[in-house]
């Protein structure tokens, strides 16, 4: 009927134009050639901000990456681009997910930054023809102790915050310590890495109230309970936006005292949701992005708020570090496909420094696999005001070390107070 | 002494919380006997249609609150007709797949055209006041009053008014109802939109002293069907004893004992209950 | 049955066990493969969700915490030196004999009851395999856990499971001792008195079936078979953490075993391919995926209520309808 003869042949065309369009998009790629990158992370569910963040980092880094013209790899020029998918809080999405980039891409490295799925995935990333490296974001010592020697760990130790944030309220005077934090794999540690701390030092820990940052909002219990032990500093901390209401709820409930943050929270997100610094008085925590002392970090915030339309966090700006480590690495190796070579040639990829990259300076990579990223540390005193920013440099064993190391930090702000952490085992 | 009543005033206002959407869930389980699972996530709906009312349309928050109640109200209808209604009859776990379809198109959709992150909704009225050593804000004072009128009121509605009435008489026999003349069908559009409208209430009231994000309903969605359980299902007085049991017990057990352990003193205080009554504290026979 | 006689009507099934069997030849896949993998491990779960829940007609939402249960076995008693061989029966166990205790006063409770009861069970055993840190290592959960022990087999030496192949074989043995239960028990008497308390609880009583122990011998042997899964898993992924006996775990067992088609023995296990492999497929609709699966949720359980086997079995039976109308005019006409 000819209803149908005009639709199938509607159809045909429609047909030929497709087949067309698509052999002309695959044929413009040829000239460069592409390198895939995977991220299998967090992308829906509880923590879907998290795992957006880091995403949104390595593709800025990709992005940035690709507008200098890519890298070039024994002749060929190659361009960056990233396989994103999601895998809730699930280790056998994880594992499925890494399968299949290895299968579609060849990807050499892959992106996760859950402690869970990464321990899930070290199972599989050593076989033979399938190798791939787990660039792993996760500041949990544990991930280095697996001893996977294809995986590179992009965040610094939390322990270096857990001595940092610790030392500096033990000289505002704070002796007795509450602990209202987040429960969760990162929680409990921090809780524990923090106590064994404090009472190293002499000081004393009134309770341990922890709670679900990630599903309560209501903290008027576990606060009620601490604040009847008096103490005068609380480590409280879990996602930021819980963590503010925690504050606000504490302040509510007539506590003066000192915060000590656990670098999972973060100041400015607080500040943001509280709408100014006035609750946050006398705390102590990670610095906020925006005042980190590189000359990249004005623009790079800038940036990401005109894409996202939300702030940037250090989950974004360490992935951008570490995708940009990554290729680096990558060119460095003079090979896109042997993992072993890229991976050793890591070292070669330092040093990141402020001109560039917002978080800085990154002078290389420790013998167990963790890029050595400062620690950023941030003050807020009894007025509400920020002090200086601090940046704790733990991967060295001599303050020798350490002092060349910071006359060599390139553009970095004078303003920026520098602290010094003894070396400890590989973590 | 004066930490324990604290304590008490903070269980009181949860279980405010919990007993409007407790109410909201034993209605529809009750009387439409639907496993309404995604009552939760109509919550977390609500309280965003609050938010947006407030933040881009400049509505003031009781006005944005009734408003929230008829939007959730008309979505709620949507929900009956599109998701349960073709499943009348059928075995319940076939409404439970279809609830967590439901569930999960809303959470998703949530996150990707809204965002995963937290929002706030400014709080109208910040003020604390100090009551015989107890803190309370106004805010959550407001909570537990507009808990005990929205109670009264669904009471009222009920037991005194003709659609009221009429809820009743399907809820006791969906049969006989008919064949008197009910329209079973709108009865039951009636009864979700009423617990769709009181679940963006309880959203709204609460919002402003916490924070909503797209997945603030899925815990509280599962301990309403808790608490629906425990007081029985299809029992009005069931549903609100039962929130404030859940609350004070989350307060007191948060507050004095291991806050890790909170949820599992709730959970198993239901699994012993219910082993010594099969059916809930105020619960009849299921048919 | 001679064994002509039984070939020719088993035929499909004989194909599939060949194939099953030949898989690792013609697979070359990872990718694929560990969907397969996966696929017979959660096959095996969503068969004994149907025990309780297809042929009992009692919804038990716990089904995850004794997978979790059998994981954390497994995990604790392997590191801790045992063999594998060992730890597993022993966590299967373990897992039903917590079954029984759970099910004594939870069966009491009946439909909606008993599902919101048990699904209470289940997050108390997540909850606590979070904060048991010293047994559990907490939400870090147990990481390095080994695989199984190589098997030492004549001639060849030792069978080790560092392989896809290998590990598929262990799943593919585990899946076949599996359905043979199941076989056994749904097609005998007791079988038959599972499904009698499913369609009358009141009548089944009546007729003298003690349905409270057919119920709790029910139960018993699910959360067995998913302790024994749950076993596996950890073996073969190597971490677990309270996720692995989360709610999210149960519902998808659910979605397979109503999509596939409960109170068939296919079902479970259609289940358990198809719709793993429609959410890889859908990867490419990135964050709009979630939001299809629920669509499809919907649609399914709303036009397909008794899942692919169901749907398969109306097919049929309208064909033969339809055949045997035709047959029946035929014959009328020719005068027959």
């Amino acid at each position: 009927m000819r209803s149908c003869k005009g639709f199938a042949g509607f159809g045909f065309y429609m047909a030929v134009a497709f087949v067309l369009a698509w052999a002309v998009v695959d044929a413009s790629a040829q000239g460069t050639k592409e390198v895939v990158v995977g991220f299998t992370g967090p992308i829906s569910g509880v923590v879907a901000e998290y795992g957006q963040d880091c995403a949104n980092g390595l593709e800025m880094a990709i992005s940035d990456i690709n507008g200098a013209g890519g890298i070039t790899v024994k002749g060929q020029k190659y361009n960056f681009k990233l396989a994103k998918l999601d895998e809730g809080l699930d280790p056998t999405a994880s594992v499925n997910n890494c399968r299949r980039f290895r299968d579609q891409y060849k990807t050499p490295a892959i992106f996760n930054p859950l402690f869970n799925s990464i321990a899930a995935i070290s199972k599989i990333n050593q076989e033979k023809g399938n190798e791939f490296i787990i660039m792993a974001y996760t500041s949990t010592p544990k991930a280095i102790e697996i001893g996977n020697k294809m995986l590179v760990a992009i965040p610094p130790p939390f322990t270096v915050y857990v001595k940092s944030f610790s030392d500096i309220a033990w000289e505002k005077g704070f002796r007795k310590a509450a602990m209202v934090a987040t429960l969760g794999a990162y929680g409990d540690e921090w809780r524990a890495a923090f106590k064994e701390y404090w009472l190293k030092k002499g000081g004393e820990i009134t309770i341990d109230k922890p709670a679900n940052y990630y599903t309560e909002t209501d903290f008027s219990a576990p606060l009620t309970a601490a604040l009847a032990t008096k103490p005068d500093v609380m480590l409280i901390g879990g996602p930021s936006a819980t963590t503010a209401l925690v504050i606000e709820q504490a302040r509510g409930l007539g506590y003066k005292g000192g915060f000590i943050l656990i670098d999972q929270a973060k100041m400015d997100y607080i500040a943001n949701i509280l709408k100014s610094t006035k609750l946050m008085y006398n705390t102590v925590g990670t610095a906020p992005v925006e005042q980190s002392p590189t000359e990249a970090a004005p623009n790079f915030e800038k940036r990401y708020r005109s894409l996202h339309k939300r702030m940037s966090t250090w989950e974004v700006w360490l992935h951008y570090n570490g995708m940009s480590a990554l290729a680096r690495a990558i060119a460095a190796a003079g090979t896109v496909d042997d993992v072993y070579a890229i991976r050793a040639a890591f070292p070669k990829a330092f040093p990141l420094l402020g001109d560039k990259f917002p978080s800085a300076p990154w002078f290389g990579i420790t013998p167990g696999g963790r890029m050595e990223c400062p620690g950023s540390i941030q003050t807020i005193d009894k007025d509400g005001k920020y002090g200086k920013v601090k940046l704790a440099l733990w991967q060295y064993k001599t303050e020798a070390e350490f002092k060349q190391a910071v006359a060599k930090a390139g553009p970095i702000s004078a303003d920026v107070e520098w602290v010094f952490f003894k070396r400890e085992k590989e973590q | 002494m004066q930490l324990f009543f604290q304590q008490i005033f903070n269980g009181i206002m949860l279980g405010s919380t919990y007993a409007i959407v407790a109410l909201g869930l034993t209605l529809v389980f009750g009387i439409l006997h639907i496993p309404n699972f995604a009552h939760g996530h109509l919550y977390m709906l609500g309280a965003y249609i609050s938010f947006f009312l407030m933040t881009l349309y400049g509505f003031g928050f009781w006005t944005a609150l009734i408003s929230s109640m008829v939007i959730l109200g008309l979505i709620g209808m949507l929900i009956e007709r599109v998701v349960y209604r073709p499943l009348q009859g059928r075995p319940h776990i076939n409404s439970f797949i279809s609830a967590v379809g439901a569930l999960i198109i809303l959470e998703t959709s949530v996150i990707v055209f809204w965002g995963p992150q937290g929002r706030r909704i400014p709080n109208p009225y910040p003020d604390i006041v100090e009551l015989l050593g107890i803190t309370m804000s106004y805010q959550r004072l407001l909570v537990i009053v507009a808990a005990i009128v929205l109670i009264i009121l669904l009471q009222l509605f009920i037991k005194k008014t003709t659609p009221g009435t009429t809820i009743e008489a399907v809820a006791q026999n969906r049969e006989g109802a008919m064949l008197v003349g009910i329209n079973v069908n709108w009865v039951s559009s009636l009864t979700f939109a009423i617990s769709t409208a009181t679940a963006a209430a309880a959203a709204s009231l609460v919002a402003p002293i916490f924070m909503i994000s797209p997945t603030m309903g899925a815990l509280l969605g599962m301990k309403a069907f808790v608490i629906v359980i425990l007081g029985g299902l299809g029992s009005i007085p069931g549903a609100i004893v039962g929130g404030y049991i859940l609350g004070i017990l989350e307060a007191i057990g948060g507050g004095y004992l291991s806050a890790a352990y909170k949820d599992v003193y709730a959970f198993g205080a239901l699994i012993l209950i219910l082993s010594i009554r099969p059916t809930g504290l105020f619960g009849k026979e299921l048919s | 049955m001679a064994p002509t006689k039984f070939l020719r009507e088993k035929w499909f099934y004989v194909l599939l066990l060949v194939l099953a069997l030949a898989l690792p030849w013609l697979m070359t896949n990872r990718y694929y493969f560990q969907i397969v993998i996966m696929g017979c491990l959660f096959s095996i779960t969503t068969l004994g969700l149907n025990l309780i829940l297809g042929y009992t007609g009692q919804a038990s939402l716990a089904h995850a915490g004794f997978f979790g249960i059998g994981a954390y076995g497994v995990a604790i008693l392997t590191k801790a030196g045992l063999s594998f061989w060992l730890a597993l029966p022993l966590s299967a166990l373990l897992a039903a004999g917590i079954g029984f205790l759970i099910g004594l006063p939870t069966l009491r409770s009946r439909g909606s009851y008993f599902a919101i009861s048990t699904m209470c069970f289940g997050v108390i055993i997540s909850i606590v395999a979070g904060n048991w840190i010293d047994l559990t290592g907490g939400y870090n959960g147990i990481v390095e856990i080994p695989l199984p022990n190589p098997i030492p087999l004549p001639l060849i030496g030792s069978l080790d499971f560092q392989t896809q192949a290998a590990q598929y074989y262990l799943v593919l043995t585990f899946l076949i001792f599996t359905l043979l239960i199941m076989h056994r028990l749904v097609y005998s008497l007791l079988g038959l008195s599972f499904m009698a308390i499913r369609n009358n609880e009141v009548l089944a009583g009546s007729v003298g079936i003690n349905t409270f122990a057919g119920k709790i011998l029910s139960f018993v042997v699910a959360n067995f078979l998913a302790g024994m899964a749950g076993g596996i898993y950890a073996s073969l992924i190597g971490t677990i953490s309270p996720t692995t006996a989360s709610l999210e775990l149960t519902f998808n067992w659910l979605i397979f075993l109503l999509l596939g088609g409960a109170a068939t023995l296919t079902g479970p296990i259609i289940g358990a391919f198809v719709i793993p492999v429609i959410m890889e497929y859908l990867q490419f609709l990135a964050e709009y995926r979630l939001i299809i699966f629920g669509v499809m949720l919907i649609v399914v359980i709303i036009y397909f209520p008794r899942g692919v086997m169901g749907a398969i079995t109306n097919l049929k039976q309208r064909s033969r309808d339809f055949f045997g109308r035709r047959k029946e005019t035929v014959k009328g006409v020719a005068g027959g």
